[in-house]
């Protein structure tokens, strides 16, 4: 089977696991044991009303007409509209405004853990059994283990009381931000000004766009703690490999070949060691999703994990279906991409077991 | 029944027989082990009922709930060692000595005593369920090796597994043994802290005066600042909290205690639930292949495509009022939860092996002989991937652990004013960079010590089970649960 007939297949596949996740999220939603309509309307619950409301979503339809109605409406993506949180406002806008934050925060929290745990575990790997080794191991290993959430409320405490405990306060630290908030990304609006304003764009924050310095900032500590699970998995993963790959024939041929020892650590062992390590890193994306509920909630960011929360919390059913069905083709997108990106990087693996 | 087993081949004589030939060790071993459980009769047979009354509170109509009630108020009468009566912790000092503490010793010391016999208690209970087997072993087993031995052999010598297993240990003597451990009780720190009274020594009058444990506790509340009951500390009445007290003045320890009964319950069983659904999928799919295989996959992708902390919070909150809800506070909601959501990976961690198993020779010779599938499945098949369940079992139970906490810091899940660890955590949230730093501090500390204690257990176990494997698979990533 080709890489490309493979892709296809999996592709194709993936379409039954779409309906399948999405049918899941209507049968609970919809014909769950809340009736959205008067999780909507709560305490102003009156018939009239909940027969415009009936109307508007469809409820009034049969059940077939219902499921097929949503199931259309999903897959061309007529997101339809917050009821609750910002009445009226399309699914769409909704997204808009939010899903920008948690891109933010998801991509810090991808890259920050990469610059971290990778080095460190290559560095366990290649000093096996010193006591640097033990620290880093065990150091990722606890790290793992820790409750986002927990650490999110620490860090959040820590900074928040920085000038106390340790006499220097991170809220004014290069540029003033507070320490829980959503993260301005006006000057994302205008790419132009990275060189035509660069001070502006990079460090100002006085003008209400933001700047990236202080955006990145906002999300620095939320990022470390949403990428702190996967920051311990690279780095055990990448020792792992590391200690592999060091023992394999070819890195002992090399040696035999008198190579330099730099040019077989990077050139042989690290390459190589970086396969085991794409599955970890796409499937952050796992984590990223589902722990920005919490991590966003103590954060306050105002990101979709905390988008979806506030829908849940305060009955916006037809919100929350649209999200879950957004996440479920996210997840999909996500794990589709990791088969793809393992083939492209080691073609042994893979599609030919299938 | 045409098929024979192995055992019926062989002119072996059953365990009993053997056990009658010599009796000795055996004997010495049931012993001293009926003489564990005798002391503790009465804690046991308490346990029990209470499970009873859950498993009956569930039913509809609740069928026979009083009478599991009275059994267990009856089971209290059985004396028990360590018990809170027997050492009790909870007394006064009337200005010259303590009163009603155990032989006169401060409450803390009491307190101590207790909790370290407990403790005590628990670790020599596992250790005489270990010489249980090497009794076995050495006396009424045929074989004088099997590969069994040669796992167990290896994870003795697995530091990391043991200090897996020593935690874990703890954390089980902690779900078991709570109302023994915890320096106050259940109903009077928690559930009904107004019903219960509490002695106290008042100076002024020279007298004793009683008072009810909800007044106490809103005189010990740790709140920051100059209201602070921290660890290992006494509050104004004299009562003694090993690790401080709530804001709203309720003692943490017996918090905690309570709130691992919880966590223990509600991972044990989903992950016991899941590892039966994906033990049972695992066999059928890699016996039959195909289509089954194609769909199951189709379904347990469909599952894992859904974030699952997220479906935890929208199944927690749309089920919130309804009666499963209501059934062991919200925990059974969850284990039923957890149970859905966890079988994918679990069966995905078995599926390899069970392909691989269901194309060894012996599968097919069975098949050649006659052998119903079912059989096949459950003798040839499935001891081969029961270590592989094990594994990625102990591993994803720190998951469900951090999950649960992860949502009643929320306010979801479990009903309040039931112990969570995560709860503790949204109570002290406020007053983390305070005097009483202990309140989330120490429960976050504890969830972190449990999961690396399971982590370091899988590892163990797989280390035992499968020498051979380098650690560290994709899978992993799935552990963390996200929360």
């Amino acid at each position: 089977m080709s890489r490309w007939s493979y892709f296809g297949r999996r592709l194709a596949l993936s379409v039954p696991v779409i309906v399948f996740g999405t049918t899941l999220t209507f049968l609970m939603i919809y014909m769950g044991p809340i009736d959205p309509v008067s999780a909507i309307l709560g305490q102003q619950y009156t018939p009239d009303a909940a027969r415009r409301i009936e109307q508007n979503l469809g409820l009034n339809q049969p059940f077939w007409g219902q499921y097929i109605d949503f199931m259309i409406n999903m897959f061309t993506f007529d997101l339809g509209r917050s009821w609750v949180i910002s009445p009226g406002t399309t699914a769409v806008d909704m997204l808009t405004i939010y899903a920008p934050r948690t891109i933010w925060l998801g991509f810090w929290a991808v890259l920050i853990p990469l610059f971290i745990g990778i080095p460190l575990g290559f560095y366990a790997g290649l000093n096996p059994n010193t006591w640097n080794d033990y620290i880093a191991s065990f150091g990722g290993i606890v790290w793992r283990a820790m409750p986002n959430f927990w650490l999110a409320v620490i860090l959040v405490s820590v900074l928040s009381q920085s000038k106390q405990l340790f006499g220097w306060e991170w809220a004014s630290f290069i540029v003033q931000t507070n320490i829980v908030t959503p993260p301005t990304l006006d000057f994302l609006a205008q790419p132009l000004d990275a060189i035509r304003d660069p001070h502006a764009f990079w460090i100002d924050n006085t003008d209400g766009n933001g700047s990236f310095l202080a955006a990145l900032k906002q999300t620095l500590p939320a990022s470390i703690v949403l990428g702190s699970a996967s920051m311990g998995n690279e780095m055990r993963i990448g020792r792992t490999a590391v200690l592999e790959t060091i023992n394999s024939n070819y890195v002992e041929t090399a040696r035999a070949k008198g190579l330099k020892n730099s040019v077989i650590v990077w050139k042989h062992v690290f390459r190589n060691a970086l396969i085991p390590l794409v599955p970890i890193i796409t499937g952050e994306a796992f984590l990223l999703l589902g722990g920005s509920v919490l991590v966003e909630y103590v954060f306050a960011i105002n990101g979709l994990g905390y988008l979806f929360f506030q829908a849940i919390m305060q009955g916006d059913l037809p919100l929350v279906g649209t999200l879950m069905y957004i996440f479920i083709l996210l997840l999909v997108a996500i794990n589709i991409t990791q088969d793809l990106l393992y083939t492209l990087i080691d073609p042994r693996v893979g599609y030919e077991s299938e | 029944m045409s098929e024979l087993s192995p055992r019926d081949t062989e002119d072996e004589e059953p365990l009993r027989d053997r056990i009658a030939a010599n009796p000795r060790p055996a004997a010495i071993w049931a012993g001293v082990m009926g003489a564990l459980l005798v002391v503790e009769a009465g804690a046991l047979v308490h346990m029990f009922f209470e499970g009873l009354s859950i498993v009956l509170g569930g039913l509809p109509g609740e069928p026979a709930v009083a009478l599991a009630e009275s059994a267990m108020a009856a089971a209290s009468e059985i004396p028990t060692l360590l018990s809170r009566e027997l050492i009790p912790n909870q007394g006064y000092h009337n200005g010259s000595q303590w009163v009603g503490t155990f032989m006169g010793l401060s409450p803390g010391v009491s307190w101590a005593i207790r909790a370290s016999l407990t403790t005590a208690y628990g670790f020599v209970f596992i250790w005489w369920l270990w010489r249980g087997y090497r009794v076995y072993r050495t006396h009424y087993r045929y074989a004088d090796w099997t590969p069994r031995d040669d796992q167990f052999d290896r994870f003795s010598r697995h530091s990391w597994g043991k200090f897996g297993l020593i935690v874990v240990i703890l954390f089980v003597i902690m779900a078991v043994f709570a109302p023994t451990l915890g320096p106050t009780t259940l109903e009077q720190n928690i559930t009904d802290p107004y019903s219960n009274t509490i002695e106290t020594w008042d100076a002024e009058n020279q007298e004793v005066v009683e008072i009810t444990a909800g007044e106490a506790n809103i005189g010990s509340g740790s709140k920051g600042g100059s209201s602070n009951v921290g660890p290992l500390t006494y509050d104004d009445f004299e009562r003694f909290h090993p690790f401080g007290t709530l804001p709203s003045g309720k003692d943490l320890f017996t918090f905690m205690m309570y709130g691992s009964r919880l966590s223990m319950f509600i991972a044990l069983s989903s992950i016991v639930i899941s590892g039966f659904i994906a033990a049972g999928l695992a066999l059928a799919t890699a016996y039959y292949k195909g289509l089954a295989d194609l769909v199951t996959v189709v379904v347990s992708d469909s599952v894992q495509a859904i974030p699952v902390l997220m479906l935890a919070i929208l199944i927690a909150v749309l089920f919130s009022d309804h009666w499963i809800a209501g059934l062991y506070n919200g925990g059974v909601l969850l284990v039923l939860l957890f149970s859905v959501v966890y079988w994918p990976f679990l069966w995905r961690a078995v599926r390899g092996p069970s392909f691989q198993v269901s194309e060894e020779d012996w599968v097919d010779a069975a098949k050649s002989f006659g052998q119903r599938p079912r059989t096949i499945m459950q003798k040839h098949m499935l001891p081969y991937i029961v270590g592989y369940l094990l594994i990625y079992g102990s591993m994803s139970l720190g998951g469900i652990i951090v999950s649960v906490a992860g949502l009643s810091y929320l306010g979801i899940g479990i009903t309040p004013p039931t112990p969570e660890w995560g709860r503790a955590i949204n109570l002290g949230q406020p007053y983390v960079a305070s005097a009483s730093w202990h309140i989330a501090l120490i429960p976050g500390l504890m969830i972190t010590l449990v999961v690396t204690g399971l982590n370091a257990l899988g590892d163990g176990i797989r280390d035992a089970i499968d020498p051979q494997s380098e650690g560290g698979t994709a899978d992993e990533a799935a552990v963390g649960g996200g929360a």
